[in-house]
């Protein structure tokens, strides 16, 4: 997690706006759209992208009496960002529909290249394929929404545990035992897309 | 178990690639304004007081009661009188030999 060049500058916006210059907010709003932004695309799904983050900027909003002067306001805006997307996923839990079609024999066949590939050239190749992004989310999508938020944070973005249980407001061992669930799950699941093909 | 070792880690590479290659997908530019016509329809923000403030101000509250109770409290237990636990075992004791031992020679 890098440092916050414009801390002090945030800190000053954040105070106007808490003083009533509701409109000082765009400038907070236009500094950081594009790192909300980043964040919310890799969790969600891309049609709910703008409506997630706009929820994140009025929650932000509504948050700003709670915002400590000498907290970096990235970071703390960085965990309301991933703690809204995990919301969201909690909410669309409950009234989802589980998918219950299994991938193609297209996608059975690229889950056994890229699990035979090894130079990291073919890495970039067989990722920048289609397949890749549907068995991606056809595997997030089988799991709880724990799971998936930990497994997207530590597993596929790199953040040591303590990291991510800061984002998400969790103890470190509930991240820790999350993480090894569902990286558990996930290769059972890859292992049983495997299995079914070579039936 | 070495091979299966070396597939996830392939597999891993494969999937991170992937997931990173969500941040390429374009968005509109209008939500920015929906943002802030909700904030502007929202209004100035109350400072709602954290917990712990909030903890602080019911504590402060209770002040007043719990001292009045605590010299309440004072004042009737200052106005009892203390025997200690050993001296009513003492007086029972005592009155119980008594009573029987004027029992027994029947005085």
């Amino acid at each position: 997690m890098d440092t916050d060049p414009h801390s002090s500058a945030d800190a000053e916006v954040v105070y106007q706006v808490v003083s009533g210059d509701v409109n000082a907010f765009e400038r907070l709003l236009k500094r950081y759209e594009a790192h909300v932004l980043r964040i919310v695309k890799k969790h969600i799904p891309f049609d709910k992208v703008e409506e997630v983050a706009q929820d994140v900027f009025i929650r932000i909003y509504q948050s700003l009496p709670n915002f400590k002067r000498d907290d970096s306001f990235k970071q703390w805006l960085s965990t309301i960002t991933v703690r809204t997307c995990y919301d969201f996923w909690r909410k669309h839990y409950r009234y989802r529909e589980i998918p219950i079609s299994s991938l193609s024999e297209k996608h059975q066949a690229w889950l056994e290249e890229a699990m035979a590939t090894r130079s990291s050239q073919s890495f970039d190749d067989i990722a920048s394929q289609k397949e890749a992004r549907e068995i991606l989310d056809w595997a997030l999508d089988r799991l709880s929404p724990e799971d998936r938020m930990v497994l997207e944070l530590v597993y596929l973005e790199g953040y040591s545990v303590k990291e991510a249980a800061k984002l998400l407001g969790w103890s470190t061992a509930k991240v820790k035992v999350r993480s090894f669930r569902s990286r558990k799950k996930l290769h059972k699941l890859f292992k049983e897309m495997s299995l079914s093909r070579r039936k | 178990m070495n091979q299966n070792k070396d597939e996830h880690e392939a597999l891993r590479q494969i999937l991170r690639q992937a997931y990173k290659e969500k941040e390429k997908v374009e968005v509109g530019d209008e939500w920015q304004e929906q943002v802030m016509r909700r904030i502007r329809e929202l209004g100035e923000i109350e400072a709602s007081p954290s917990s712990l403030v909030m903890f602080e101000q019911l504590v402060w509250r209770l002040v007043p009661v719990t001292c009045l109770l605590i010299l309440g409290l004072t004042l009737l237990l200052s106005s009892f009188d203390f025997i200690s636990g050993y001296d009513v075992i003492q007086l029972l004791m005592n009155s119980t030999e008594e009573i029987t031992l004027n029992q027994f020679f029947g005085l």
